[in-house]
């Protein structure tokens, strides 16, 4: 088993296919992302945003092609995936435990060296102090979110990975993810994250891809939307 | 050695979870025990057993009982994984995905044996022979140890099917059959007072499933998960 890298946060994605049903998702996809991108992943329902999060987060095996982190071929060997945090569509709790037991659950699966701290300020940073001793049934979808990405960063992950995290979120919680987000910004992580209405992440974002046919058709600087009019389009049509 | 620790380590975060959320949501073992002392008690009212008969009836009983109950308790060991996608939390952790089954087998193992442990002296009263001996118990111990093992790697092959409930049972009974059979035999032998001399054939049987199960689990766990 291979020691936690040392080098910067990069992923290359090199013909990456994944098949479900003999149908490709994920079509011979090719992607780079460098330590400090807050990529979002855009793309029509059924795209393969998912699978594509799914296979980073080494949930799913692609079927074909070379992936790596930090410079080194992809094996899901659980010191990669302590450089990872993944946030998907739902919350991955026990809802009969308390908040702090789910993350006390976490933190001791991720070794952390000082569980207790850890999870006070992670509960702290998610706003939910005051509810830590509530069972997580009893809170609402935007708590669940904000305890998930707590969750995601207990181990301070230098891949973080978000699938579609606005779903079912009311406004106020919709904000509060957006400042979330501002402060996980760094030049040392990598962000992905899905999104199906990507328009208030614009400002957020330093990247943008576009999924579709199974390939990464655009992926460029935000700031240089103006230079992709069809994903331009695509954007409006979604807003 | 650090490596063998943490790994242990694992397991044992796996099994605490298991016991806290149960102890909170008490959705399993009292359903499992609730369904077991039925079958205890129908069995009683229905078939008026002479005391000759009695033995080799009260370990199939036994059996029947505790087979079912552990398999309520596996799809509840499932269902608890699936809720929330709570699964994917596990798998997602800087941990050998080995360690999530031996963590998860074994709390199975110790919910079904609690069981089998309060089932024991009610078993005792009904059908009035004590049921409380070392051999029964090794016997148990082996047998639930087996069946959950296989009952676990199978539980999680059943996940993402839409018909797990009942896949499940039908994947789990044939296969479990020369387990059920060994334990039967095994524990018919040790309630009619025979020698654990006598019984080894059933207990070797028993001992070579749980090794046989749980090396499977080690080795195809990760690979059921994966899609």
């Amino acid at each position: 088993m291979p020691e936690p890298h040392s080098d910067p946060a990069r992923i290359v994605l090199a013909g990456l296919v994944k098949r479900y049903h003999n149908r490709p998702v994920l079509d011979h996809l090719s992607l780079s992302l460098e330590g400090g991108q807050f990529c979002i992943l855009v793309g029509a329902n059924g795209a393969g945003k998912t699978t594509l999060l799914r296979i980073l987060a080494t949930l799913t095996r692609p079927d074909e092609g070379e992936i790596q982190f930090f410079g080194e071929a992809w094996e899901p060997f659980p010191a990669l995936r302590e450089k990872i945090g993944y946030i998907g569509h739902k919350p991955m709790f026990y809802l009969d435990l308390t908040a702090a037991e789910n993350l006390h659950h976490y933190a001791r699966l991720y070794h952390c060296d000082d569980p207790s701290e850890q999870i006070q300020t992670a509960l702290h940073a998610a706003g939910l102090q005051n509810d830590q001793h509530k069972p997580v049934r009893t809170f609402s979808r935007g708590m669940q979110q904000r305890l998930s990405i707590a969750r995601a960063l207990l181990h301070e992950p230098e891949i973080l990975l978000f699938d579609e995290p606005y779903t079912g979120l009311d406004q106020p919680a919709a904000q509060t993810l957006d400042r979330r987000l501002r402060d996980l910004r760094s030049p040392k992580r990598i962000i992905l994250m899905s999104a199906h209405r990507p328009q208030r992440l614009l400002t957020i974002a330093t990247h943008i891809a576009w999924l579709q046919n199974g390939i990464i058709s655009h992926h460029l600087p935000v700031a240089e939307l103006h230079t992709a009019p069809a994903l331009q389009d695509y954007l409006q049509e979604t807003a | 050695m650090k490596g063998f620790t943490a790994y242990l380590r694992a397991i044992w975060h796996v099994i605490q979870k298991d016991i806290r959320v149960e102890w909170r949501g008490r959705q399993g073992v009292p359903v499992m025990l609730v369904f077991s002392l039925l079958i205890v008690f129908l069995f009683n009212f229905a078939l008026q057993l002479s005391p000759d008969l009695q033995a080799g009836l009260s370990a199939g009983l036994l059996w029947v009982s505790l087979a079912f109950a552990s398999t309520l308790g596996l799809n509840r060991s499932v269902s608890l994984e699936r809720e929330n996608n709570a699964l994917d939390g596990l798998l997602l952790a800087p941990v050998d995905r080995s360690a999530i089954y031996f963590g998860k087998a074994l709390s199975n193992f110790a919910f079904t044996f609690l069981v089998a442990l309060i089932l024991l002296p009610v078993f005792s009263l009904f059908y009035v022979q004590n049921m409380l001996k070392l051999p029964l118990i090794l016997f148990i111990l082996l047998g639930v140890g087996a069946y959950t093992s296989l009952g676990t790697l199978l539980a999680t092959l059943s996940i993402q099917a839409r018909t797990r409930d009942v896949l499940l049972p039908i994947l789990l009974y044939p296969l479990a059959l020369p387990i059920l059979i060994a334990a039967v035999e095994g524990s018919r032998g040790a309630l009619i007072g025979q020698p654990l001399a006598e019984l080894q054939s059933w207990l070797f049987l028993l001992l070579a499933s749980n090794i046989l199960f749980h090396a499977a689990g080690l080795m195809f766990f990760e690979t059921i998960l994966e899609e």
